[in-house]
């Protein structure tokens, strides 16, 4: 049990900035998610918490307590690696036992056969436990993995990507099962993974990491209806958010939004209306997602804008519909049993109560309906 | 059907037949050695197998000289030399795999590079240097030279397997709260030991061989096997036979280490044979 | 632009350890393909897909049965005079040469006059959105670019059919999706068979007009991508398309007051049999039932529905995944309303009308209803 901050930190490899001025604050059984593409300084965070890889600059505190120069071992972090760092000379069982056996956390043989068993349960591997490591298959690993980290009490368990060498099926089910083990873990819990599912799936909050920078730092909610720049929001969500280029037009002293190549002007929400007013800019990208779009097949009302179908790809229990409007490709969500024609004829309506309002030039968040909903919901 | 499997019959007893033709050519100096060693000199060159077996030979090289001090010296200066190597030789390889200095490369080769010069280009200033320091003639010394022959053999074969072993095992045992020398002696080290068991031994092969160290800057304390054979080579005439029996003993311990470190050397030799 | 069959295909590998057995990375697999269409073979990795692939290219020699194209028998037709474009997984670029080299290279090797040569190039570069890279090195291509140029390569011969092994599995999630869409707007434009070999269903599904499913060397069922989703087959082509994939459990069926239930292991709950299945289950039968995560509804009424226990919630933005345990599995359903429910609560289910799979739990074939 512990808080965690992190103050500052930077670090570089050789020439490359791998963190730049990280700062962050985990809260007591808090789960903290890392979330970004590979490569963005999320497991470097992890080992610099760890003590295994050492800021540049900055501060790392344990309970208020600066831990910059405490070894790993004296930190009581526990740690599950991306290839789950099993060692292969020891059985399962052996694995499991192996931190109740080290001189920092020495117990007596009979509690760690009772530990052991505990975890093993817990995470269904006791039939495994004489197996060496080389025997068992991928998710299995990953469960003795966990159990090495759960049979200790450490201030904070660290997991790098845990579900990331499993199959499409095994990580489904597995991400249910750490979600149900969540209640069990008892303590800090910070969580690196580049798949989004599971990290509104799991995190309390999440910290949105680019190229070695903290993007956001939000709740699900948060991340995923107010993301605080382009980049976040295309990381969430699939099909991917459509953003394109919109222009702001003032008439009869009212903002309105013209989609290019389109004569009709939409109006805007009153809060977004004032948002956009204060902000003062008359180029945005506006940014929507494929279920929040809806389509006809003849016009409506002027709010259906003309546009042709450029694919249809059925994917189970729906489709994704791509329509081209003049040369903008929309994917929208449609039901799995839509037919229709390619290049055929169809209007497209965006619910503009759901969209969401970059600037143009920077990317970041300006603006979406109801925005105050989302936010004070994780509050 | 019936084909195929004729097919696969005759070649497999074509397989088997050069194999075996193999194993022959392979074998047959070693044959060729032991057979001698029961020869009396007057029949050692005749080339039929009819001769009348002697253990004169024997008799005279095991008893009558001082070849059993040669044989221990030998056992002394190998097994010191190998185990001087490990003992500092599995440090530097770990360094080597782990650790970003400058300059690590070049250093690595350097050390590679031990092998490369034939021992007879360095003999003369060694011999220099070994008289000046009062190092000539003794154990030390040959421990010492012979780290040119084993040292770069073992860390190159280590340092291959520490680089195989993901660095990740080691923060997981120092996060389990293991401190470092732990992490070594019981996560590392048994995952590195085939190889190095198997260089282990290698180097001592090639310690054990080793002629032209011993010869120039050792003799009259201590000789090793491979110079006290030279011995059997007398001005009028060459004792084959007592040469035979001499190097058929050398030969000995290596076979009987090979044989019974096998299993690992097999596992060894076949580098990428730790992945957990 | 050609019809193919494939009639009773087998293909045998000595098994290495035991003379006596073989190994049948095929065994008697038939598919038809109209003039025109899409094909998608999907399956597990080591399914035979692949080998099926080579087989219809000629690169692989058939140990028994048949292949049409245009309905002629190919089977002992060279590879290069059977009219085929082919593009592997990795790209296989000649390196050395640019863009343009590299899609006239095997042109150039016919024969081709360079004007043809060029007017062809002209003619698929925009196609394939690569007409600005034609001078630049396969280097400095990104790994969709080289996949583009790739296929153009295949493409450029006019090929009678167009084979594409895994084209997209070594690209990021963000390329796929838009070269996915390319390769659909690509085959309506040149309109030529095709068939695509891959082992992600998203893939297959979202492409092809009908999908191959393969498991073990033997095609599990052959249908358009709605079919192989709404009715499928057997347990295997029910678990392998969809996703979030189907829940697929063990239950005992159970009498009371003369209406079947499904009763899941640990009896915390059980759901009513639809009554299309009346006629073909009977009390302590056992099977495993299967009901995809989108047709499970919580419902807002009393009667007629299970009540539950919420084990997991997740939120995953619109839409939300529940998760109940039943027994030492998971029962999940997607659902999008604006409620966030709590591990604990208590949720009623229902399954939606006509969409519950019964599945034998030996053979796992699909045990049909009345209805059928």
């Amino acid at each position: 049990m512990a808080r965690i901050e992190l103050t500052h930190i930077s670090k570089r490899f050789r020439k490359v900035i791998a963190l730049r001025d990280i700062n962050f604050q985990v809260e007591d059984m808090e789960f903290f998610v890392l979330f970004g593409p590979a490569g963005a300084g999320k497991t470097t965070i992890l080992k610099i918490i760890a003590g295994i890889e050492f800021p540049d600059e900055g501060l790392i505190k344990i309970n208020d307590e600066v831990v910059n120069l405490v070894e790993p071992a004296q930190r009581n972090v526990s740690m599950v690696f991306e290839n789950y760092a099993l060692y292969p000379h020891f059985t399962v069982y052996d694995n499991i036992a192996s931190p109740m056996r080290s001189p920092r956390h020495k117990t007596d043989e009979a509690t760690i056969r009772k530990e052991v068993r505990r975890v093993a349960e817990m995470l269904k591997i006791e039939h495994l436990l004489d197996r060496m490591p080389a025997q068992i298959s991928n998710g299995q690993k990953q469960r003795v993995a966990i159990g090495r980290c759960l049979v200790r009490n450490p201030s904070v368990f660290l997991m790098d990507e845990p579900l990331a060498h499993l199959d499409a099926k095994l990580r489904h089910f597995m991400r249910a099962e750490m979600k149900g083990l969540q209640a069990d873990f008892n303590t800090t819990t910070i969580y690196v993974t580049h798949d989004y599912m599971e990290a509104l799936s799991l995190g309390d909050r999440i910290a949105v990491i680019n190229k070695g920078e903290i993007e956001q730092i939000g709740s699900a909610n948060e991340v995923y209806y107010t993301p605080a720049n382009q980049f976040v929001a295309r990381l969430f969500g699939e099909p991917e958010i459509n953003i394109f280029g919109v222009d702001l037009i003032e008439k009869e002293n009212r903002l309105k939004l013209k989609i290019p190549g389109y004569e009709h002007l939409f109006d805007l929400e009153p809060d977004v209306e004032r948002m956009l007013l204060k902000y003062n800019v008359r180029e945005l990208n506006l940014g929507i997602r494929g279920t929040c779009i809806s389509y006809a097949f003849a016009k409506e009302d002027d709010d259906f804008i003309p546009g042709t179908v450029y694919s249809l790809e059925p994917i189970g229990n729906m489709s994704i519909l791509i329509v081209d409007i003049n040369g903008e490709y929309i994917r929208i969500v449609a039901p799995n049993d839509l037919d229709v024609e390619l290049d055929s004829d169809i209007f497209v309506k965006f619910d503009l109560k759901k969209a969401l309002f970059f600037d143009r030039a920077s990317e970041t968040f300006i603006a979406r309906h109801n925005r105050v909903h989302y936010v004070s919901e994780a509050a | 059907m019936m084909n195929m499997k004729i097919r696969q019959l005759s070649l497999s007893a074509l397989r088997n037949a050069l194999l075996s033709l193999y194993a022959l050519f392979a074998l047959f100096p070693i044959f060729w050695m032991i057979l001698i060693t029961f020869k009396s000199d007057a029949e050692m060159y005749t080339t039929t197998f009819q001769f009348h077996p002697t253990l004169y030979n024997y008799k005279e090289v095991l008893l009558r000289t001082d070849y059993f001090k040669a044989f221990l010296d030998n056992i002394i200066v190998s097994s010191g030399a190998v185990l001087v190597s490990i003992l500092v030789g599995v440090p530097a390889a770990y360094a080597l795999a782990r650790y970003k200095f400058k300059g690590k490369e070049d250093l690595a080769f350097t050390i590679l590079s031990f092998r490369f010069a034939p021992e007879i280009l360095v003999i003369l200033p060694l011999f220099m240097i070994y008289q000046a320091l009062g190092i000539y003639d003794t154990y030390f010394g040959l421990i010492w030279v012979y780290q040119l022959i084993t040292m770069p053999l073992l860390i190159w074969v280590v340092r291959g397997y520490f680089e195989d072993i993901n660095v990740e095992i080691e923060q997981a045992a120092q996060l389990d709260g293991y401190p470092w020398y732990t992490v070594f002696l019981k996560i590392l080290l048994p995952l590195i030991k085939p190889g190095l068991v198997a260089a282990g031994l290698l180097a001592f092969i090639f310690a054990w061989n080793s002629f032209t160290f011993p010869l120039l800057l050792s003799g009259f304390r201590i000789e090793t096997v491979t110079v006290a054979s030279l011995k059997y080579i007398a001005s009028d005439t060459v004792h084959y036979g007592q040469m035979a029996v001499a190097a058929t003993v050398a030969a000995l311990p290596e076979v009987i280490l090979a044989l019974l470190i096998q299993r690992h050397l097999v596992r060894g030799l076949s580098f990428g044979a730790v992945k957990g | 632009m050609a019809k193919l069959v494939l009639k009773n295909l087998y293909k045998r590998y000595p098994n290495k350890r035991n003379k006596e057995q073989n190994d049948f990375a095929v065994r008697n697999f038939s598919l038809e393909c109209d003039d025109g269409e899409f094909v998608g073979i999907l399956g597990p990795s080591g399914c035979g897909k692949t080998t099926t692939l080579r087989m219809i290219a000629g690169l692989e020699e058939i140990t028994a049965g048949d292949i049409f194209i245009c309905d002629a028998r190919v089977n002992d037709l060279h590879p290069k005079d059977r009219r085929i474009g082919l593009a592997f997984e990795d790209y296989a670029l000649y390196p050395p040469l640019n863009v343009y080299d590299n899609i006239a290279f095997n042109l150039r090797a016919k024969g081709v006059s360079e004007t043809n040569i060029r007017a062809e190039i002209m003619r698929i570069a925009p196609l394939l959105k690569i007409d600005d890279l034609l001078g630049n090195r396969p280097v400095s291509l990104s790994g969709g670019q080289k996949q583009r140029v790739n296929i153009a390569r295949a493409i450029i011969r006019k090929p009678q059919l167009l084979l594409l092994d895994e084209p997209l599995s070594h690209l990021d999630g963000k390329m796929r999706q838009v070269l996915r869409t390319e390769i659909k707007r690509l085959h309506k434009e040149i309109n030529c068979t095709t068939i695509i070999v891959t082992h992600d269903q998203l893939e297959a599904m979202s492409l092809a007009d009908r999908i191959a499913i393969m498991q073990d060397g033997q095609l599990q069922q052959y249908g358009t991508p709605l079919e192989v989703y709404n009715n499928p087959v057997n347990e295997f082509v029910a678990g392998f398309i969809g996703e979030p994939p189907m829940n697929i459990l063990t239950v005992i069926i159970t009498e009371s007051e003369g209406r079947f239930f499904f009763t899941f292991q640990d009896n915390d709950f059980r759901i009513a049999v639809p009554e299309d299945y009346y006629p073909v289950v009977r009390s302590g039968m056992t099977v495993r039932l299967g009901i995809r995560p989108t047709d499970l509804l919580i419902s807002p009424q009393e009667k007629g529905s299970a009540a539950v226990r919420v084990a997991v919630f997740e939120n995953l933005g619109e839409e939300c995944r529940v998760s109940i345990k039943a027994g030492e599995e998971f029962l999940t359903l997607t659902t999008t309303d604006e409620i966030r429910y709590r591990p604990g609560d208590i949720i009623r289910l229902e399954v939606k009308a006509g969409r519950t799979y019964l599945f034998d739990p030996v053979s796992g074939d699909r045990i049909w209803g009345e209805s059928r």
